[in-house]
């Protein structure tokens, strides 16, 4: 006889919230948190070839694409962290009630873009 | 204990160690990726960044493989496949950690 219990993915099956829109961004943004922590070793790795050849790095760092991505890589940090934080939480036992749990992935969505902004501009010391 | 229990005391173990270690490292990259080489150098090589940089490094990339296994294990069903995948990760997470630590130490200004 054919099984036809659902197998993962089936996420397709599940109506979209706030809750699951927050779950699989934490995975692809874990994931995508560790390739950009390998391209910081490559840059670190890019030092110890010397200044010329760092030159490129700084050349593309520079650039509105560098800046872009370094917001990019900021927001993705100050997502995962305000995430890992919620899930922290969970695992003590608190905020499971609806309610609470849609409050916490609205803060998180929103806490992460008001991070980068706060975030960027005392780097670049506008403040 | 069970390995899944241990996999899971691990997880939230690095990973309250990673969220301060990820706070440091997001307020110093505005502040540095766009210096000049010296600048750069000397924020690697000199202390508390070399040692806090050091420590990302490692607990992101145990941290990273322990989750990423997870991710396997819901979404690939073909053992041989997944057992692969992991020891292709498992490699990634100590080599690369390893060589970045290897030039951060060696860095000199």
């Amino acid at each position: 006889m054919e099984n036809n219990n659902p197998l993962s993915p089936h996420i397709q099956i599940y109506s979209w919230n706030i809750s699951s829109l927050i779950s699989i961004s934490h995975r692809i943004i874990g994931v995508i948190n560790i390739l950009v922590l390998t391209f910081v070793c490559l840059w670190i790795s890019l030092l110890l070839l010397g200044e010329t050849n760092y030159d490129y790095a700084k050349f593309f760092l520079q650039s509105i694409f560098g800046k872009f991505t370094i917001i990019g890589i900021i927001w993705s940090y100050s997502f995962q962290i305000l995430s890992e934080v919620r899930h922290l939480f969970w695992d003590l036992g608190y905020g499971f009630e609806l309610k609470t749990s849609k409050i916490t992935g609205l803060i998180v969505i929103f806490g992460s873009i008001i991070f980068t902004i706060l975030i960027y501009l005392f780097g670049r010391n506008i403040f | 204990m069970m390995n899944v229990t241990k996999k899971w005391i691990f997880l939230k173990v690095s990973s309250v160690i990673l969220i301060p270690l990820m706070v440091w490292f997001i307020i110093n990259l505005p502040l540095i990726y766009d210096k000049e080489y010296f600048d750069v150098v000397s924020f690697f090589s000199k202390q508390p960044s070399k040692f806090l940089i050091s420590l990302l490094m490692i607990v992101a990339f145990f941290y990273s493989s322990l989750s990423i296994s997870e991710i396997f294990e819901d979404y690939i069903h073909d053992e041989k496949i997944k057992n692969a995948a992991n020891k292709a990760l498992y490699t990634f997470a100590i080599v690369i950690p390893l060589i970045t630590l290897t030039i951060i130490f060696n860095l000199t200004i």
